[in-house]
């Protein structure tokens, strides 16, 4: 597939400092996300066409939750607006879909989630297959063991490479004493598990001309696709990840190189699997960022790695990839490949 | 010092299972675990769906296990409320003899070292089986399936639905803005806050004007007038569902404050009966006496504090069609 015949383009993103316990309420997170994001550009929030807000309600602990962060657009005189039940990443595509449309020239996406409302180890099980995983408590980490163990077992991972991403990632530890830690489900350790993390992103679409009045070197959405699994992971390959391949691949990733690639790895083996399945050599850099190891605003993780990716674009870079995640054992995965022309 | 406030919200779901799993939970009530046959292979847990295509597959079951092979596993050293079992045990892929997909369940091995993939296990049935995946308690160690329990039997009728209760407790920020409003309404006062940018004024300890996205601090505000006129209103006829303690029919009412825009909405209403209610009635505040304070407020709840509700005051009602729309 290749791009839409109007360009869209990332003009940039803001997100809220990613701490580990907010007193500000999801809405709060939201209007200083995207007060940050259009302020540098000179826009208002009267010059956004069209929002896309990503969230979930069960984070939230409240139905309808997205109704009280429409308080953060301004949305009177009434906009465009949409919402979805999933990272802001997925927001993005909505938006970038929208806009093809042509009719319009600005969207604003966002990613907003406060995990420290709940306990996530407590809320995620809930959200899986309720006949026959929820009963069970199955949780999150049980799954990225089981998928760790699948990964290792095919020589895609070992402890000692999983422990040198987490080092990487966070910038701090040594391998030996990471390594000498105790498993929180075999074979993870605590540095292969990612932190509980509060906070918002907002992110600004622009489509052709608009895009390069309003910054010097808009990042283009030049490739952009989803693909998801069979729900439950008993039926699938723990090894490999078949959607997130299709998905690169109609997104366009083998037409050229990328420099950078953000990768939605929660925990340090999807990382190595995800480098793997996408084919990245050691010559990309690979979340520069630190990734979702360092900072994982639930719902806000996949819409970061995006502006990350067009971060690199922003500073002179040519192509870059972002990608997103979404339940148990990457179920469901997103490419995103940004570029920058001269 | 942001306030938070812990609320627990429990969702007693009732799930109908369909033909194919209802078929499975039926079958775990006898002690037998089925699977679904998808052109060569054999699916547990069966699916109503070909994973791979989305085709509906014929239900043709196959009886499997009870007995199987741990395909992975991990170990959980510190059990959640939610997990099968409360003291360490394995999660584990279990290929069940005859299965060509595994099932996930619990081990219940001791220690990790008794874990190897490879291994065989079997089921710990519960006693007493209602046709829900938990009614296998765990797997254990051997190929010897066990019962915990006396045995009830199996359900004797096809189980159509299972009880699954989801409880989350969740602990969120209380806005500064409704906390002074709250206060307020215990001298009686009900407080505004107006918009620098745009002059809207809001009531409710709302916090931010959702206009210009802005938030609005202690400087925004202002005291609102206790009387008002009865704009638009519902009569509810109580649902019995959990946590419903009204039994009779009763009345919100939204309430257009005298000399502004403000509308103060789902308000309870005082010696006003449900067949009385009509656009119009010009009312007044009622404030809890002091005698009447509770931690929880009044009959309006929230941050509306003291605020009990809105009685008629007896002027003469107002007639004006556009009233109606007034309820934002």
């Amino acid at each position: 597939m290749s791009g839409p015949s109007t360009d869209i383009a990332v003009i940039g993103w803001a997100q809220t400092p990613m701490v580990r316990h907010t007193d500000k309420s999801e809405t709060q997170l939201l209007m200083e996300a995207i007060t940050d994001a259009i302020d540098p550009l000179g826009l208002t929030r009267a010059d956004i066409d069209f929002t896309c807000l990503g969230s979930c309600d069960y984070i939230t602990g409240q139905a309808f939750s997205f109704v009280s962060n429409l308080d953060a657009i301004g949305a009177w005189p009434p906009k465009r607006d949409s919402h979805v039940e999933m990272d802001g990443a997925w927001a993005l595509y909505e938006a970038w879909l929208r806009l093809q449309e042509g009719d319009i020239e600005i969207a604003v996406v966002t990613g907003s989630g406060r995990s420290s409302t709940g306990e996530p180890a407590l809320i995620y099980p809930m959200e899986m297959d309720p006949y026959f995983l929820a009963p069970l408590g199955a949780d999150p980490l049980t799954f990225a063991a089981l998928q760790a163990r699948a990964v290792i077992a095919a020589g895609i991972a070992d402890e000692r490479s999983m422990a040198e991403v987490a080092v990487r990632a966070r910038g701090k530890g040594d391998v030996e004493s990471l390594l000498a830690e105790e498993f929180v489900r075999l074979p993870l350790r605590r540095h292969d598990v990612p932190p509980i993390t509060d906070g918002a992103a907002a992110m600004v679409l622009a489509t052709g001309d608009r895009a390069r009045q309003l910054v010097k070197r808009p990042a283009y959405i030049t490739g952009f696709d989803h693909r998801t699994e069979c729900h439950n992971p008993s039926f699938r390959a723990l090894d490999d990840s078949p959607s997130t391949r299709i998905a690169a691949e109609a997104a366009g990733l083998g037409d050229a190189p990328v420099e950078v690639a953000e990768l939605q790895a929660a925990f340090t083996h999807e990382e190595l699997l995800l480098r793997r399945v996408l084919g990245l050599g050691d010559d990309v850099a690979v979340n520069r960022s630190g990734g979702a190891l360092r900072h994982n605003p639930i719902m806000a993780t996949g819409l970061c790695r995006v502006g990350y990716a067009a971060d690199h674009i922003f500073g002179g870079g040519r192509r870059a990839l972002a990608h997103s995640t979404s339940g148990p054992c990457l179920q469901q995965n997103l490419v995103c490949i940004l570029e920058g022309r001269s | 010092m942001t306030r938070f406030i812990e609320s627990t919200i429990t969702f007693p779901y009732k799930r109908s299972l369909g033909p194919v799993v209802g078929a499975f939970m039926t079958a775990l009530t006898e002690k037998k675990i089925l699977g679904i046959r998808c052109r060569d292979a054999v699916l547990v847990p069966p699916m109503e769906w070909d994973p791979a295509t989305g085709a509906e597959l014929p239900h043709e079951f196959v009886e499997v296990g009870p007995a199987g092979t741990v395909e992975s596993w991990t170990w959980v050293p510190a059990p959640s409320e939610q997990h099968p079992l409360d003291h360490p045990f394995a999660f584990a892929l279990v290929l069940l003899d005859g299965a060509t997909t595994p099932l996930l369940h619990a081990v219940d091995a001791g220690t990790p070292s008794a874990m190897s993939e490879g291994m065989r296990v079997a089921p710990r049935w519960r006693g007493s089986r209602v046709g829900r995946i938990d009614d296998i308690i765990c797997f254990v160690p051997g190929d010897m399936a066990e019962t915990e329990g006396e045995d009830t039997g199996g359900a004797g009728e096809p189980v159509t639905r299972m009880d699954y209760l989801a409880s989350i407790t969740y602990r969120n920020p209380v806005p500064e803005a409704a906390d002074r409003a709250t206060e307020a309404s215990r001298e009686h006062r009900l407080l505004g806050l107006r918009c620098p940018t745009c002059g809207r004024v809001y009531a409710g300890g709302r916090g931010l004007c959702p206009v210009d996205a802005i938030e609005l601090g202690p400087d925004c505000e202002v005291d609102l007038p206790h009387t008002g006129t009865i704009t638009n209103f519902a009569i509810v006829t109580p649902v019995q569902y959990p946590g419903q303690t009204e039994t009779e029919p009763f009345v919100r009412a939204f309430v257009l404050l005298d000399g502004t825009d403000v509308i103060i909405p789902y308000s309870a209403v005082i010696e006003l009966p449900a067949d009385r209610v009509k656009v119009g009635i010009r009312v007044d505040a009622v404030w809890a006496s002091p005698a009447e304070e509770t931690e929880e407020g009044g009959g309006m709840g929230g941050s509306w504090g003291s605020l009990l509700g809105w009685i008629p005051n007896g002027e003469p009602d107002l007639d004006d069609p556009d009233l109606v729309n007034r309820i934002f």
